[in-house]
């Protein structure tokens, strides 16, 4: 798109409050240009927050915004070059589609040498809608509406797009085909791009990287990789994925922990602390003795078509287990690797 | 927020602008009756304390400001008298709460039954007639007068009626009956329209929940719909009682000269030129109606519901064969919908009907010729007929001119949320509750007769005044369409269109007016219709001048004797009147407004 400046997005230090109540206390991040980020996070955490502060749609009351190094604090949302897709789409009702996506065409030129006309066919052809060029939003699906406003919000080639939970909206096989058709606009354009969802699971899907955001603060920035199998704090490694959460203490000796009074001898050495955090992810543990053995009950079991998900409680503690077998009994043996057990450090 | 330089100087100068004209046209020359009479030079607080210690304002009242020290003697002794209700005098402002309050009920008993039938009947019509009880709020009241009079006079239809089956006359105008009836007919539509949608919100999964439960469908309907039927119907009571407590033509014209109301002794205090007295009792007045409002405004804005995703409940078919007739709670609708015909066609039809008729009975174009012959008149004093069918519509046109855009201003600070906001709301709504009695008096004593700004002595032509009291009185109307479409506009349609490089005053010209064009057609439509309505300002600031409007030659030709007892004249320049006031909604109509406001 044109010619391509640096249009990485920089957050240092932002604070942003509604009235005494913070939402978002000294977020920094930083999104490399051409990027696939999104922020991810229980409702009300603050990941929307973000988005509309970096649109312009909230003024922080500390810290600054930059998007291409270029400081956009104080500057209104019309003069940041930002597009924007909301959840419910927010088509302009009174327009047509082609009107909607020409929409910004009247205010900054089409980028390169198309004139309007052309580069509202070309967006339609790239979001596969062209046929319902003049139809009224309010005739199109939820999926239709969703690729008209994407287009919309790329036509004046802006330096950053912004989804809003894009995909929310939409029911599961639908959104699981559009993420896949937004991440390869993405790529095509290699348009630098802040994704918020609350759907983790989407966001390990899609991403470059991952910033997890809770009670208005990230708590860990990396790949979906680096996200899932390191979590930094006890809230990624319960939100990321799913996962057994334990209170463990270190062992004398720094080589062993203690989960109860289950002793686990450690691959490497353990933080030097006494109390930590660790975790084991259902699908590490299997039916049967292991490195570590316990011994559960079961309480509920859960075909989920490719696995099932065996709901066990141990020494008062849920465990939960995906396995290929279905468990025998009552009572079950549950084994797994030392190394499968990831040390967070204690909160 | 950051603003654009073109925004920072936008949304701030229209505010501006808006809050100027109704300083300048409002607060201070109602400011200034208001201080005449709180302190004319005199004793502080002299005008009205004299008011309130009259036994002719305040009946038996008058004793607490007149003797605070007396009071307990004196209702020992009425006590020790047996405590006889006849000696009870309430005086003006008593009378005039009474009427109010008897107007309320009528207009709750005549509204009520709509509503119900509006709400739970399907028939053919329907969505025309939800529609058309919007008109009576918009018909100039001196019309109704002149119709209840075609209807009800001792020449009218009515009697006529009564006189062919070998009854009558009986008397019904210059009565109390009269004036709450006429009332009933202007606040009646309000309490059905405001009943009608809470009901159509009521989500029907609400009741069948209910009655899953266990209820029957009173008790369901006693248990789930009542309570929230019931804001509705007290808001609309509330206001029915205002409006009929600072009712005007209506009781000038039906009242005769027995029965009158704070606001017609007012008009008759300033005709007089005892302007002292006329400024304490609209200090009164404007008290009373100010504290209604107030209570009113702060229930309303308190049960503020918001129904989502409901699905309201099927509406049963009115007519359904011969079944219809056997049906009690179906024959019941068929009566109430015969004296509903009758209260509200009849004076229409009456007034339509006498325009025609002779004496005798016979038809006759005789009234439509009388007001050519008028317009043809040099007489001094004449009011011309086609002058005040052309000043009434170039009053609108300016009114719309001025009106709509501080209705949108207005609902622009009203859906903003922010400190300040709130009040500034309210005080860009006051209009609402002070009568245009008031509003013109203040015109005529500052600007018409002239003020003194920065050593330039300012007047302003009658036109102008007549159109600022109009504007005054029509842009609340212009808010109350605007402000709930404007609220219900999705705020990310804005910021998409700010991101896409929109400024905020681009952004309300592009996204927000489009989507609430049909509202604002509707506040405009109601803008020219209270125009042309309008009277009790007009009358003041016209007076004398060539400024009269429809109403204001209306209410000269009812008043006139000279050109006999006939209502003839009269209902000759109503029908103009109603024709006028009909087209100009058909042609709002047309260009796209709808009445659901």
């Amino acid at each position: 798109m044109g010619e391509s400046t640096e249009t990485g997005v920089e957050l240092e230090d932002v604070s942003v409050s509604f009235g005494d109540v913070p939402a978002l206390s000294d977020v920094t991040l930083s999104v490399a240009e051409g990027e696939f980020f999104t922020l991810v996070g229980p409702s009300g955490c603050g990941k929307t927050t973000t988005l509309r502060t970096i649109a312009g749609f909230e003024t922080p009351a500390s810290g600054t915004v930059r998007i291409g190094g270029r400081d956009v604090t104080g500057l209104p949302p019309e003069q940041r070059d930002v597009g924007i897709v909301f959840q419910n789409y927010a088509l302009f009702p009174h327009m047509t589609v082609r009107e909607n996506v020409a929409y910004s065409l009247q205010y900054r030129s089409a980028p390169g040498d198309t004139d309007s006309e052309e580069r509202v066919a070309e967006l339609l052809e790239l979001v596969e809608v062209a046929d319902l060029a003049d139809r009224r939003p309010e005739s199109l699906s939820g999926g239709q509406q969703q690729r008209v406003a994407l287009a919309r919000a790329l036509a004046p080639g802006p330096d950053v797009l912004l989804l809003d939970e894009p995909l929310s909206a939409l029911d599961a096989r639908l959104r699981e085909q559009l993420r896949l058709e937004v991440r390869e606009i993405q790529r095509e354009l290699g348009i630098t791009t802040i994704y918020v969802t609350h759907d983790q699971a989407e966001a390990l899907a899609i991403s470059d990287r991952i910033g997890v955001v809770n009670d208005g603060r990230i708590e860990q920035i990396g790949t979906p990789e680096d996200v899932y199998r390191n979590p930094a704090t006890r809230f990624v490694a319960a939100f990321v994925g799913e996962n057994n959460v334990f209170d463990a203490r270190v062992d004398g000796d720094n080589q062993s922990l203690t989960i109860d009074n289950e002793r686990i001898d450690l691959p490497q050495s353990p933080p030097t602390r006494s109390d930590v955090t660790v975790c084991v992810r259902p699908e590490d543990i299997h039916l049967g003795s292991g490195e570590v053995t316990l011994s559960a009950t079961v309480v509920h079991v859960e075909f989920l078509g490719d696995a099932y998900r065996v709901h066990c409680t141990w020494n008062g503690h849920s465990i939960r287990v995906r396995t290929q077998r279905e468990p025998d009994g009552e009572d079950v043996t549950l084994g797994f690797d030392a190394a499968d057990v990831t040390v967070i450090g204690a909160e | 927020m950051a603003w654009p330089s073109s925004d920072r100087v936008v949304f701030p100068v229209g505010l501006l602008a808006t809050l100027l004209v109704l300083v300048t046209v409002f607060y201070y020359p109602v400011g200034r009756v208001l201080l005449a009479a709180i302190n004319p030079g005199g004793t502080p607080l002299a005008p009205i304390v004299e008011i309130l210690a009259d036994p002719f304002y305040l009946g038996v009242a008058h004793h607490v400001f007149a003797d605070p020290m007396g009071v307990p003697a004196g209702v020992l002794t009425w006590l020790a008298d047996g405590a006889p209700l006849s000696a009870v005098e309430f005086g003006l402002f008593g009378f005039t709460a009474y009427q109010a309050a008897l107007s309320a009920l009528a207009s709750v008993a005549l509204g009520l039954p709509g509503a119900y039938v509006l709400a739970r009947f399907d028939f053919w019509g329907r969505q025309t007639l939800t529609s058309l009880t919007i008109v009576p709020f918009v018909l100039p009241s001196i019309l109704v007068a002149v119709g209840f009079q075609a209807m009800f006079g001792r020449t009218g239809l009515f009697n006529d009626l009564l006189g062919v089956v070998g009854l009558g006359p009986i008397e019904v105008l210059y009565s109390l009956p009269a004036i709450v009836i006429a009332h009933a007919f202007y606040n009646a539509p309000l309490v059905t329209r405001f009943v009608t949608s809470a009901w159509e919100g009521i989500d029907a999964r609400e009741i069948e929940s209910a009655r899953s439960m266990g209820a029957t469908p009173i008790r369901a309907f006693r248990d789930v719909v009542l309570p929230q039927l019931r804001p509705a119907l007290l808001s609309a009571t509330l206001l029915a009682f205002v409006f009929s407590f600072m009712s005007f033509p209506i009781v000038l014209a039906l009242g005769g000269l027995e029965l009158q109301t704070v606001e017609v002794w007012l008009y008759a205090k300033v005709q007089s030129l005892d302007l002292e007295a006329a400024a304490a009792l609209a200090v009164l007045e404007s008290a009373i109606s100010l504290a209604i409002m107030y209570i009113y405004l702060r229930y309303e804005s308190g049960q503020i519901v918001s129904h989502t995703g409901g699905r309201s409940r099927s509406r049963r078919s009115l007519v359904a064969g011969w079944r219809t007739l056997s049906d009690p709670r179906r024959l019941a609708v068929l009566a109430y919908g015969c004296v509903a015909a009758v209260v509200f066609l009849g004076p229409i039809l009456s007034l339509l009907i006498e325009s025609v008729t002779g004496p005798e009975g016979a038809f006759t174009t005789a009234y439509y010729e009388f007001l050519l012959a008028r317009q043809a008149s040099t007489a001094v004093g004449t009011i011309a007929p086609l002058t005040a069918i052309r000043n009434s519509v170039l009053f609108a046109l300016g009114t719309l001119a001025t009106a709509v855009p501080m209705g949108v201003i207005v609902s622009l600070v009203a859906t903003r949320s922010g400190r300040g906001s709130r009040l500034a709301e309210t005080l860009l709504s006051a209009p609402i509750a002070v009568s245009g009695i008031v509003v013109g008096l203040g015109l005529l004593q500052t600007l018409v007769f002239g003020v003194e700004v920065l050593g330039h002595r300012l007047t302003v032509t009658g036109w102008i005044a007549v159109v600022a009291a109009h504007a005054v009185a029509a842009y609340p109307f212009v808010t109350r369409n605007v402000t709930p479409a404007l609220a219900g506009i999705d705020d990310r349609l804005v910021e998409t269109a700010r991101s896409l490089g929109a400024t905020r005053f681009r952004a309300l010209l592009t996204v927000t007016l489009p989507l609430i064009v049909a509202p604002l057609v509707a506040g405009a439509a109601f803008a020219f219709a209270i125009s042309i309505g309008e009277f009790d300002s007009t009358v003041l600031l016209a007076e004398g001048g060539a400024s009269h409007t429809m109403p204001v030659a209306l209410e000269r030709y009812v008043g006139n004797r000279s050109i006999g007892p006939s209502l003839g004249p009269a209902t000759a320049m109503g029908t103009v009147l109603l024709a006028v006031t009909a087209a100009s909604f058909v042609v709002i109509d047309r260009v796209g407004g709808r009445y659901d406001g």
